[in-house]
Protein backbone atom coordinates (compact mmCIF):
# COMPACT_ATOMS: atom_id res chain seq x y z
CA UNK A 1 0.00 0.00 0.00
CA UNK A 2 2.79 2.46 0.68
CA UNK A 3 4.19 1.46 -2.41
CA UNK A 4 1.56 2.39 -4.28
CA UNK A 5 0.91 5.41 -2.89
CA UNK A 6 4.60 6.81 -3.30
CA UNK A 7 4.38 5.73 -6.64
CA UNK A 8 1.28 8.09 -6.86
CA UNK A 9 3.01 10.51 -5.42
CA UNK A 10 5.65 10.80 -7.68
CA UNK A 11 3.64 10.24 -10.70
CA UNK A 12 1.82 12.81 -9.92
CA UNK A 13 4.22 15.40 -9.16
CA UNK A 14 5.65 15.01 -12.32
CA UNK A 15 2.13 15.33 -14.12
CA UNK A 16 1.95 18.76 -11.95
CA UNK A 17 5.12 19.99 -13.37
CA UNK A 18 4.55 19.03 -17.16
CA UNK A 19 1.31 20.83 -17.00
CA UNK A 20 3.33 23.65 -15.34
CA UNK A 21 5.19 24.45 -17.70
CA UNK A 22 3.47 27.19 -19.95
CA UNK A 23 2.08 28.56 -16.35
CA UNK A 24 0.74 31.96 -18.86
CA UNK A 25 -1.10 29.58 -21.08
CA UNK A 26 -2.48 27.49 -18.15
CA UNK A 27 -3.71 30.27 -16.36
CA UNK A 28 -6.00 31.73 -19.29
CA UNK A 29 -7.08 28.54 -19.71
CA UNK A 30 -8.77 28.71 -16.84
CA UNK A 31 -9.99 31.97 -16.72
CA UNK A 32 -11.60 30.42 -20.26
CA UNK A 33 -13.30 27.91 -18.39
CA UNK A 34 -14.34 30.01 -15.82
CA UNK A 35 -16.04 32.08 -18.09
CA UNK A 36 -17.60 29.40 -20.40
CA UNK A 37 -18.96 27.71 -17.44
CA UNK A 38 -20.09 30.97 -15.57
CA UNK A 39 -21.82 32.06 -18.75
CA UNK A 40 -23.56 28.55 -18.39
CA UNK A 41 -24.46 29.00 -15.10
CA UNK A 42 -25.98 32.63 -15.75
CA UNK A 43 -27.78 31.54 -18.52
CA UNK A 44 -29.61 28.99 -16.97
CA UNK A 45 -30.29 30.85 -13.93
CA UNK A 46 -31.72 34.14 -15.81
CA UNK A 47 -34.12 30.73 -17.90
CA UNK A 48 -35.23 29.35 -14.74
CA UNK A 49 -35.78 32.53 -12.70
CA UNK A 50 -37.61 34.10 -15.58
CA UNK A 51 -40.15 30.94 -15.47
CA UNK A 52 -39.75 31.17 -11.20
CA UNK A 53 -39.78 27.31 -11.78
CA UNK A 54 -38.34 24.16 -14.04
CA UNK A 55 -39.95 21.10 -12.55
CA UNK A 56 -40.64 22.53 -9.21
CA UNK A 57 -37.39 24.24 -8.51
CA UNK A 58 -36.34 27.64 -8.45
CA UNK A 59 -33.36 29.20 -9.97
CA UNK A 60 -31.21 29.23 -7.12
CA UNK A 61 -32.16 25.62 -6.43
CA UNK A 62 -31.40 24.47 -10.16
CA UNK A 63 -27.60 26.10 -9.53
CA UNK A 64 -26.80 23.97 -7.15
CA UNK A 65 -28.38 21.07 -9.00
CA UNK A 66 -25.87 21.80 -11.84
CA UNK A 67 -23.03 23.11 -9.29
CA UNK A 68 -23.00 19.64 -8.09
CA UNK A 69 -22.57 18.07 -11.48
CA UNK A 70 -19.72 19.98 -12.34
CA UNK A 71 -17.88 19.83 -8.77
CA UNK A 72 -18.06 15.90 -8.68
CA UNK A 73 -17.17 15.78 -12.69
CA UNK A 74 -13.98 18.46 -11.51
CA UNK A 75 -12.45 15.78 -9.24
CA UNK A 76 -13.96 12.36 -11.19
CA UNK A 77 -12.16 13.35 -13.70
CA UNK A 78 -9.17 15.07 -12.51
CA UNK A 79 -8.18 12.04 -11.96
CA UNK A 80 -9.59 9.57 -14.97
CA UNK A 81 -9.93 12.09 -18.05
CA UNK A 82 -6.54 11.95 -19.64
CA UNK A 83 -6.13 8.07 -18.59
CA UNK A 84 -9.28 7.59 -20.30
CA UNK A 85 -9.28 10.04 -23.40
CA UNK A 86 -5.44 8.50 -23.73
CA UNK A 87 -6.52 5.20 -23.85
CA UNK A 88 -7.53 4.92 -27.98
CA UNK A 89 -4.17 6.95 -28.91
CA UNK A 90 -1.97 4.71 -26.83
CA UNK A 91 -3.55 1.21 -27.86
CA UNK A 92 -2.86 2.15 -31.38
CA UNK A 93 0.59 3.91 -30.73
CA UNK A 94 1.32 0.95 -28.92
CA UNK A 95 2.56 3.03 -25.98
CA UNK A 96 0.18 1.17 -24.08
CA UNK A 97 1.85 -2.24 -24.23
CA UNK A 98 4.46 -1.09 -22.63
CA UNK A 99 1.52 -0.52 -19.66
CA UNK A 100 1.51 -4.18 -19.61
CA UNK A 101 5.04 -5.56 -19.06
CA UNK A 102 5.64 -2.92 -15.71
CA UNK A 103 5.73 -3.92 -12.48
CA UNK A 104 2.25 -2.83 -11.47
CA UNK A 105 -1.35 -3.66 -12.52
CA UNK A 106 -1.87 -2.24 -15.96
CA UNK A 107 -4.98 0.04 -15.03
CA UNK A 108 -3.51 1.85 -11.99
CA UNK A 109 -0.08 2.12 -14.42
CA UNK A 110 -2.20 3.63 -16.70
CA UNK A 111 -4.38 5.58 -13.95
CA UNK A 112 -0.74 6.88 -12.38
CA UNK A 113 0.45 7.50 -16.26
CA UNK A 114 -2.30 9.69 -16.92
CA UNK A 115 -1.31 12.01 -13.90
CA UNK A 116 -3.82 14.31 -12.14
CA UNK A 117 -5.09 17.17 -14.23
CA UNK A 118 -4.82 19.96 -12.73
CA UNK A 119 -7.11 22.12 -15.29
CA UNK A 120 -9.91 21.34 -13.74
CA UNK A 121 -9.46 23.57 -10.43
CA UNK A 122 -11.16 26.21 -12.92
CA UNK A 123 -14.43 23.89 -12.76
CA UNK A 124 -14.11 22.89 -8.92
CA UNK A 125 -13.76 26.72 -8.33
CA UNK A 126 -16.28 27.71 -10.34
CA UNK A 127 -19.24 25.30 -9.08
CA UNK A 128 -17.91 25.80 -5.58
CA UNK A 129 -18.62 29.70 -5.61
CA UNK A 130 -21.92 29.18 -7.91
CA UNK A 131 -22.97 26.27 -4.68
CA UNK A 132 -22.10 28.82 -2.42
CA UNK A 133 -23.94 31.68 -3.92
CA UNK A 134 -27.23 29.41 -4.59
CA UNK A 135 -26.85 27.99 -0.86
CA UNK A 136 -26.82 31.57 0.55
CA UNK A 137 -29.44 33.23 -1.57
CA UNK A 138 -31.72 30.24 -0.24
CA UNK A 139 -30.70 31.23 3.03
CA UNK A 140 -29.86 27.31 3.47
CA UNK A 141 -28.82 26.86 7.18
CA UNK A 142 -25.25 24.77 6.69
CA UNK A 143 -24.65 22.59 9.65
CA UNK A 144 -21.99 20.43 10.29
CA UNK A 145 -24.31 17.69 9.64
CA UNK A 146 -25.47 18.66 6.78
CA UNK A 147 -21.59 19.84 5.62
CA UNK A 148 -20.82 16.45 6.20
CA UNK A 149 -23.73 15.20 4.11
CA UNK A 150 -22.67 17.19 1.42
CA UNK A 151 -19.15 15.95 1.09
CA UNK A 152 -20.07 12.51 1.20
CA UNK A 153 -22.71 12.88 -1.59
CA UNK A 154 -19.85 14.28 -3.93
CA UNK A 155 -17.71 12.01 -3.01
CA UNK A 156 -20.53 9.34 -4.43
CA UNK A 157 -20.97 11.90 -7.67
CA UNK A 158 -17.19 11.38 -8.20
CA UNK A 159 -17.09 7.89 -8.40
CA UNK A 160 -19.95 8.24 -10.78
CA UNK A 161 -18.33 10.33 -13.22
CA UNK A 162 -14.89 8.27 -12.45
CA UNK A 163 -17.03 4.81 -13.31
CA UNK A 164 -18.78 6.89 -16.38
CA UNK A 165 -15.46 7.66 -17.85
CA UNK A 166 -13.46 4.30 -16.87
CA UNK A 167 -16.68 2.48 -18.39
CA UNK A 168 -16.22 4.19 -21.74
CA UNK A 169 -13.18 4.08 -22.15
CA UNK A 170 -13.05 0.07 -22.35
CA UNK A 171 -14.68 0.26 -25.79
CA UNK A 172 -10.88 1.88 -26.76
CA UNK A 173 -9.76 -2.03 -26.56
CA UNK A 174 -12.08 -3.06 -29.02
CA UNK A 175 -13.12 0.23 -31.76
CA UNK A 176 -8.59 0.74 -31.80
CA UNK A 177 -8.30 4.57 -32.53
CA UNK A 178 -11.22 6.50 -31.60
CA UNK A 179 -13.54 6.01 -28.92
CA UNK A 180 -17.03 7.90 -29.94
CA UNK A 181 -18.83 6.19 -26.89
CA UNK A 182 -16.82 8.13 -24.34
CA UNK A 183 -17.77 11.31 -26.13
CA UNK A 184 -21.46 10.41 -26.30
CA UNK A 185 -22.19 9.05 -22.59
CA UNK A 186 -19.70 11.56 -20.84
CA UNK A 187 -20.65 14.79 -22.51
CA UNK A 188 -23.99 14.40 -24.68
CA UNK A 189 -26.10 11.64 -21.88
CA UNK A 190 -24.80 13.62 -18.84
CA UNK A 191 -26.71 16.63 -20.24
CA UNK A 192 -29.66 15.17 -18.43
CA UNK A 193 -27.99 15.96 -14.92
CA UNK A 194 -28.13 19.94 -15.80
CA UNK A 195 -31.89 19.87 -15.31
CA UNK A 196 -34.44 18.49 -12.48
CA UNK A 197 -35.28 14.78 -13.53
CA UNK A 198 -38.62 15.97 -12.73
CA UNK A 199 -38.47 17.68 -16.06
CA UNK A 200 -38.33 14.44 -18.37
CA UNK A 201 -40.95 11.37 -19.09
CA UNK A 202 -41.08 9.07 -16.53
CA UNK A 203 -39.07 6.34 -19.08
CA UNK A 204 -36.29 8.61 -18.97
CA UNK A 205 -36.52 9.15 -14.96
CA UNK A 206 -36.62 5.36 -14.87
CA UNK A 207 -33.59 4.95 -17.09
CA UNK A 208 -31.40 7.56 -15.59
CA UNK A 209 -32.17 6.11 -12.13
CA UNK A 210 -32.12 2.06 -12.34
CA UNK A 211 -29.95 1.73 -15.56
CA UNK A 212 -27.74 4.61 -16.19
CA UNK A 213 -27.89 6.04 -12.59
CA UNK A 214 -27.04 9.65 -13.83
CA UNK A 215 -29.29 10.78 -11.49
CA UNK A 216 -27.55 10.06 -8.13
CA UNK A 217 -24.63 12.17 -9.46
CA UNK A 218 -26.62 15.47 -8.50
CA UNK A 219 -30.56 15.24 -8.30
CA UNK A 220 -31.24 12.58 -5.79
CA UNK A 221 -28.50 14.37 -3.59
CA UNK A 222 -29.39 17.90 -3.84
CA UNK A 223 -33.20 16.95 -3.53
CA UNK A 224 -32.13 15.33 0.05
CA UNK A 225 -29.70 18.73 0.84
CA UNK A 226 -33.02 20.76 -0.15
CA UNK A 227 -36.06 18.86 0.43
CA UNK A 228 -37.30 18.68 -2.60
CA UNK A 229 -40.02 16.29 -4.02
CA UNK A 230 -38.48 13.12 -6.35
CA UNK A 231 -40.46 11.29 -8.37
CA UNK A 232 -43.60 9.38 -7.56
CA UNK A 233 -43.77 5.72 -6.22
CA UNK A 234 -39.87 5.91 -5.66
CA UNK A 235 -38.26 4.94 -2.54
CA UNK A 236 -38.64 7.72 0.24
CA UNK A 237 -34.33 6.85 1.32
CA UNK A 238 -33.54 6.80 -2.29
CA UNK A 239 -31.73 9.76 -2.38
CA UNK A 240 -29.50 8.15 0.50
CA UNK A 241 -27.68 6.21 -1.65
CA UNK A 242 -25.51 7.75 -4.02
CA UNK A 243 -22.73 6.83 -2.21
CA UNK A 244 -23.50 3.09 -2.19
CA UNK A 245 -23.97 3.63 -5.85
CA UNK A 246 -20.95 6.02 -6.61
CA UNK A 247 -18.85 2.76 -5.22
CA UNK A 248 -20.63 0.00 -6.91
CA UNK A 249 -20.91 1.72 -10.26
CA UNK A 250 -16.62 2.69 -9.52
CA UNK A 251 -16.28 -1.08 -8.63
CA UNK A 252 -18.07 -2.26 -11.40
CA UNK A 253 -16.43 0.20 -13.98
CA UNK A 254 -13.34 -1.03 -13.57
CA UNK A 255 -14.11 -5.00 -14.01
CA UNK A 256 -15.41 -4.15 -17.34
CA UNK A 257 -11.95 -2.24 -17.96
CA UNK A 258 -10.83 -5.92 -16.88
CA UNK A 259 -12.54 -7.77 -18.98
CA UNK A 260 -12.28 -5.64 -21.98
CA UNK A 261 -8.25 -5.92 -21.29
CA UNK A 262 -8.40 -9.45 -20.87
CA UNK A 263 -10.03 -9.65 -24.80
CA UNK A 264 -7.53 -6.91 -26.16
CA UNK A 265 -5.51 -7.77 -28.82
CA UNK A 266 -2.07 -5.42 -29.15
CA UNK A 267 -2.03 -3.70 -33.01
CA UNK A 268 1.03 -4.92 -32.63
CA UNK A 269 2.79 -1.46 -33.78
CA UNK B 1 -13.24 33.43 -57.23
CA UNK B 2 -13.08 29.45 -58.58
CA UNK B 3 -9.89 28.58 -56.53
CA UNK B 4 -11.73 29.46 -52.91
CA UNK B 5 -14.83 27.47 -54.48
CA UNK B 6 -11.61 24.49 -54.81
CA UNK B 7 -10.74 24.74 -50.91
CA UNK B 8 -14.26 25.14 -50.01
CA UNK B 9 -15.09 21.26 -51.80
CA UNK B 10 -11.67 19.71 -51.37
CA UNK B 11 -12.65 20.53 -47.22
CA UNK B 12 -15.67 19.37 -47.43
CA UNK B 13 -14.41 16.30 -49.34
CA UNK B 14 -11.98 15.90 -46.54
CA UNK B 15 -14.50 15.53 -44.11
CA UNK B 16 -17.10 12.89 -46.00
CA UNK B 17 -14.74 10.14 -45.38
CA UNK B 18 -15.08 9.97 -41.40
CA UNK B 19 -18.46 8.07 -41.77
CA UNK B 20 -18.28 7.03 -37.94
CA UNK B 21 -17.62 10.55 -36.65
CA UNK B 22 -21.11 11.24 -38.57
CA UNK B 23 -22.75 8.83 -37.04
CA UNK B 24 -21.90 9.91 -33.44
CA UNK B 25 -22.21 13.79 -34.38
CA UNK B 26 -25.63 12.70 -35.16
CA UNK B 27 -26.68 10.53 -32.12
CA UNK B 28 -25.24 13.22 -30.49
CA UNK B 29 -27.35 16.19 -31.95
CA UNK B 30 -30.43 14.30 -31.56
CA UNK B 31 -30.03 13.79 -28.21
CA UNK B 32 -28.84 17.28 -27.45
CA UNK B 33 -32.16 18.56 -29.00
CA UNK B 34 -34.81 15.91 -27.67
CA UNK B 35 -33.12 17.46 -23.79
CA UNK B 36 -33.82 20.88 -24.90
CA UNK B 37 -37.24 19.87 -26.14
CA UNK B 38 -38.16 18.15 -23.04
CA UNK B 39 -36.71 21.42 -21.46
CA UNK B 40 -38.75 24.06 -22.69
CA UNK B 41 -41.86 21.81 -22.66
CA UNK B 42 -41.41 21.97 -18.95
CA UNK B 43 -40.72 25.60 -18.93
CA UNK B 44 -43.40 26.78 -21.22
CA UNK B 45 -46.24 24.76 -19.39
CA UNK B 46 -45.69 26.79 -16.52
CA UNK B 47 -47.37 29.50 -18.83
CA UNK B 48 -45.75 32.28 -17.18
CA UNK B 49 -44.30 33.69 -20.19
CA UNK B 50 -46.97 34.20 -23.10
CA UNK B 51 -44.50 36.24 -25.44
CA UNK B 52 -43.16 32.75 -26.84
CA UNK B 53 -44.77 29.70 -28.23
CA UNK B 54 -43.30 25.89 -28.31
CA UNK B 55 -42.89 26.30 -32.23
CA UNK B 56 -40.94 29.06 -32.03
CA UNK B 57 -38.54 27.68 -29.66
CA UNK B 58 -38.35 24.81 -31.89
CA UNK B 59 -37.20 27.11 -34.48
CA UNK B 60 -34.89 29.06 -32.13
CA UNK B 61 -33.03 25.75 -31.34
CA UNK B 62 -33.07 24.50 -34.96
CA UNK B 63 -31.59 28.21 -36.66
CA UNK B 64 -29.25 28.85 -33.83
CA UNK B 65 -27.40 25.15 -34.04
CA UNK B 66 -27.33 25.07 -37.46
CA UNK B 67 -25.46 28.80 -37.82
CA UNK B 68 -23.10 27.33 -34.57
CA UNK B 69 -22.42 24.59 -36.77
CA UNK B 70 -21.41 26.16 -39.73
CA UNK B 71 -18.35 28.10 -37.46
CA UNK B 72 -17.43 25.44 -35.18
CA UNK B 73 -14.40 24.05 -36.20
CA UNK B 74 -12.96 27.62 -35.40
CA UNK B 75 -10.38 29.61 -37.09
CA UNK B 76 -8.54 30.82 -34.20
CA UNK B 77 -7.20 26.74 -33.46
CA UNK B 78 -6.74 26.39 -37.46
CA UNK B 79 -4.43 29.16 -37.67
CA UNK B 80 -2.70 28.15 -34.41
CA UNK B 81 -1.72 25.12 -35.62
CA UNK B 82 -0.75 26.29 -38.68
CA UNK B 83 1.67 28.51 -36.87
CA UNK B 84 3.65 25.84 -34.33
CA UNK B 85 3.97 23.05 -37.41
CA UNK B 86 5.09 25.78 -39.59
CA UNK B 87 2.40 25.23 -42.42
CA UNK B 88 1.45 28.67 -42.39
CA UNK B 89 4.61 29.02 -44.76
CA UNK B 90 2.74 26.88 -47.28
CA UNK B 91 -0.53 28.88 -46.77
CA UNK B 92 1.05 31.93 -47.36
CA UNK B 93 2.84 30.52 -51.00
CA UNK B 94 -0.54 30.19 -52.11
CA UNK B 95 -2.04 32.77 -54.48
CA UNK B 96 -5.21 33.68 -52.72
CA UNK B 97 -5.85 35.46 -49.59
CA UNK B 98 -4.97 34.28 -46.39
CA UNK B 99 -8.60 35.52 -44.90
CA UNK B 100 -10.50 34.25 -48.05
CA UNK B 101 -8.54 31.02 -47.85
CA UNK B 102 -9.67 30.16 -44.60
CA UNK B 103 -12.99 31.14 -44.76
CA UNK B 104 -13.63 28.78 -48.17
CA UNK B 105 -11.88 26.21 -46.01
CA UNK B 106 -13.62 26.83 -43.08
CA UNK B 107 -17.05 26.55 -44.45
CA UNK B 108 -16.54 23.29 -46.65
CA UNK B 109 -15.20 21.08 -43.42
CA UNK B 110 -18.30 22.55 -41.21
CA UNK B 111 -20.70 22.49 -44.21
CA UNK B 112 -21.26 19.30 -44.09
CA UNK B 113 -21.83 18.47 -40.42
CA UNK B 114 -23.81 21.62 -40.24
CA UNK B 115 -26.08 19.44 -42.62
CA UNK B 116 -25.89 16.40 -40.91
CA UNK B 117 -26.50 17.33 -37.48
CA UNK B 118 -29.14 19.53 -38.58
CA UNK B 119 -31.38 17.66 -40.91
CA UNK B 120 -32.31 15.01 -38.39
CA UNK B 121 -32.93 17.44 -36.00
CA UNK B 122 -35.06 19.46 -38.43
CA UNK B 123 -36.95 16.18 -38.92
CA UNK B 124 -37.91 15.65 -35.60
CA UNK B 125 -38.54 19.20 -35.21
CA UNK B 126 -41.21 19.37 -37.64
CA UNK B 127 -43.41 17.48 -35.89
CA UNK B 128 -43.37 20.64 -33.42
CA UNK B 129 -44.15 23.64 -36.02
CA UNK B 130 -47.21 25.05 -35.56
CA UNK B 131 -48.48 25.44 -39.37
CA UNK B 132 -48.20 29.58 -39.67
CA UNK B 133 -44.43 29.15 -38.67
CA UNK B 134 -43.16 29.90 -42.04
CA UNK B 135 -42.77 33.60 -42.16
CA UNK B 136 -44.01 36.41 -44.98
CA UNK B 137 -41.90 36.92 -48.24
CA UNK B 138 -40.43 40.10 -46.31
CA UNK B 139 -39.44 38.42 -43.61
CA UNK B 140 -37.94 35.40 -44.69
CA UNK B 141 -35.78 38.58 -47.02
CA UNK B 142 -34.41 40.15 -43.61
CA UNK B 143 -34.06 36.77 -42.37
CA UNK B 144 -31.45 35.33 -44.95
CA UNK B 145 -29.52 39.12 -45.47
CA UNK B 146 -29.34 38.97 -41.42
CA UNK B 147 -28.10 35.53 -41.34
CA UNK B 148 -25.37 35.84 -43.77
CA UNK B 149 -24.24 38.37 -42.45
CA UNK B 150 -24.36 36.80 -38.95
CA UNK B 151 -22.74 33.82 -40.65
CA UNK B 152 -19.63 36.32 -41.65
CA UNK B 153 -19.60 38.11 -38.23
CA UNK B 154 -19.36 35.12 -36.64
CA UNK B 155 -16.16 33.63 -39.35
CA UNK B 156 -14.94 37.64 -38.79
CA UNK B 157 -14.75 37.81 -34.83
CA UNK B 158 -12.80 33.99 -34.50
CA UNK B 159 -10.42 35.28 -37.62
CA UNK B 160 -9.54 38.26 -35.51
CA UNK B 161 -8.94 36.18 -32.14
CA UNK B 162 -7.34 33.74 -34.30
CA UNK B 163 -4.67 36.55 -35.66
CA UNK B 164 -3.53 37.08 -32.01
CA UNK B 165 -1.82 34.04 -32.88
CA UNK B 166 1.15 35.12 -34.47
CA UNK B 167 1.60 37.54 -31.03
CA UNK B 168 0.90 34.84 -28.53
CA UNK B 169 2.00 31.85 -30.07
CA UNK B 170 -0.83 29.62 -27.87
CA UNK B 171 -4.19 31.09 -28.54
CA UNK B 172 -6.73 27.94 -28.20
CA UNK B 173 -8.23 29.35 -24.92
CA UNK B 174 -9.47 32.69 -26.56
CA UNK B 175 -12.00 30.52 -28.28
CA UNK B 176 -13.30 29.44 -25.26
CA UNK B 177 -13.58 33.46 -23.95
CA UNK B 178 -15.22 34.00 -27.30
CA UNK B 179 -17.42 30.81 -26.64
CA UNK B 180 -18.47 32.23 -23.54
CA UNK B 181 -19.32 35.45 -23.94
CA UNK B 182 -21.50 34.52 -27.24
CA UNK B 183 -23.55 31.89 -24.89
CA UNK B 184 -24.03 34.91 -22.72
CA UNK B 185 -24.19 38.24 -24.66
CA UNK B 186 -25.36 36.53 -27.87
CA UNK B 187 -27.85 34.32 -26.84
CA UNK B 188 -27.33 31.51 -28.18
CA UNK B 189 -28.47 29.34 -25.19
CA UNK B 190 -31.42 31.46 -23.52
CA UNK B 191 -33.03 34.01 -25.73
CA UNK B 192 -32.53 37.83 -25.46
CA UNK B 193 -36.01 38.58 -24.24
CA UNK B 194 -35.68 36.53 -21.39
CA UNK B 195 -33.04 38.49 -19.53
CA UNK B 196 -33.41 41.55 -17.52
CA UNK B 197 -33.52 45.01 -19.32
CA UNK B 198 -29.96 45.93 -18.56
CA UNK B 199 -28.46 43.08 -19.60
CA UNK B 200 -30.20 42.79 -22.96
CA UNK B 201 -29.08 46.60 -23.59
CA UNK B 202 -25.58 45.83 -23.05
CA UNK B 203 -25.88 43.46 -25.64
CA UNK B 204 -26.55 45.75 -28.29
CA UNK B 205 -23.04 47.24 -27.92
CA UNK B 206 -21.23 44.00 -28.75
CA UNK B 207 -20.91 42.18 -32.34
CA UNK B 208 -22.56 38.82 -30.36
CA UNK B 209 -26.46 39.24 -30.52
CA UNK B 210 -25.90 40.05 -34.11
CA UNK B 211 -24.63 36.51 -35.10
CA UNK B 212 -27.64 34.32 -34.71
CA UNK B 213 -30.32 35.94 -32.32
CA UNK B 214 -31.18 38.95 -34.29
CA UNK B 215 -31.56 36.42 -37.97
CA UNK B 216 -33.89 33.98 -35.58
CA UNK B 217 -35.77 37.13 -34.57
CA UNK B 218 -36.32 38.03 -38.29
CA UNK B 219 -37.65 34.15 -38.47
CA UNK B 220 -39.72 34.35 -35.96
CA UNK B 221 -41.53 37.99 -36.94
CA UNK B 222 -40.52 39.53 -33.48
CA UNK B 223 -38.09 42.48 -34.74
CA UNK B 224 -41.13 45.15 -36.05
CA UNK B 225 -40.28 46.12 -39.77
CA UNK B 226 -39.97 49.81 -38.70
CA UNK B 227 -36.63 48.55 -36.58
CA UNK B 228 -35.54 46.04 -38.80
CA UNK B 229 -32.67 48.10 -40.37
CA UNK B 230 -31.24 48.57 -37.10
CA UNK B 231 -30.07 45.34 -36.38
CA UNK B 232 -28.85 44.97 -40.45
CA UNK B 233 -27.13 47.91 -40.15
CA UNK B 234 -25.26 47.66 -36.65
CA UNK B 235 -23.99 44.02 -38.09
CA UNK B 236 -22.80 45.43 -41.60
CA UNK B 237 -21.12 47.86 -39.22
CA UNK B 238 -19.29 45.82 -37.28
CA UNK B 239 -18.34 43.77 -40.20
CA UNK B 240 -16.63 47.21 -41.91
CA UNK B 241 -14.70 47.99 -38.65
CA UNK B 242 -13.32 44.09 -38.01
CA UNK B 243 -12.43 44.06 -41.35
CA UNK B 244 -10.70 47.21 -41.32
CA UNK B 245 -8.59 45.67 -37.95
CA UNK B 246 -8.04 42.14 -39.46
CA UNK B 247 -5.73 44.26 -41.94
CA UNK B 248 -4.52 46.63 -39.69
CA UNK B 249 -3.48 42.93 -37.79
CA UNK B 250 -2.22 41.34 -40.61
CA UNK B 251 0.17 44.11 -42.37
CA UNK B 252 1.77 44.53 -38.78
CA UNK B 253 1.68 39.93 -38.48
CA UNK B 254 3.26 39.60 -41.74
CA UNK B 255 6.07 42.67 -40.37
CA UNK B 256 7.23 40.14 -37.36
CA UNK B 257 6.35 36.83 -38.61
CA UNK B 258 9.52 34.44 -38.98
CA UNK B 259 8.97 30.52 -39.36
CA UNK B 260 11.37 28.02 -37.74
CA UNK B 261 11.99 25.42 -40.41
CA UNK B 262 8.53 24.07 -40.60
Amino acid sequence: MKYYSRLLREFFKISVRTQLIYRGTFFAGVVGQWIGYGATFATLYILVSSFDLLGGWNGSEVMVLYGLSIMSYAIGASFFFNFARNLSMRIRSGEFDASLTKPLHPFLHEVFAGGWNIGYFSHFTVSLIVIILALTQLDYHITPGRFFYLVLMVFGASLIQASALIASSTMSFFTVGSNPVLDFLVYDVKEFTNYPITVFPKGIQFILTFLLPFAFINFYPASALLGKAIPEGYPVLLPYFSPVVGVVLFALSILLWNWGLKNYKSTGS
Amino acid sequence: MKKYLITFSKSLKAELSYRSAMLAGIASALLGFVIQLFLWQALLATGIRQDTSFSDMVLYILINSFMLELTRSNVATTIETAMIDGTVSMELLRPMSYKYYLLASIFGKNFYSALTRTVPILIVGLFFLSPNSCPSPVYMGLFGISALLGVLLLFEVTYVVGLLAFWIQRCWFLSWYLRGFQTFFGGTAVPLWFYPDALNTVGYFLPFRYMTFEPVNFFLQKTPLSQAAVPLFAAALWLVGLSLLDRLMWRAAMNRLAINGG
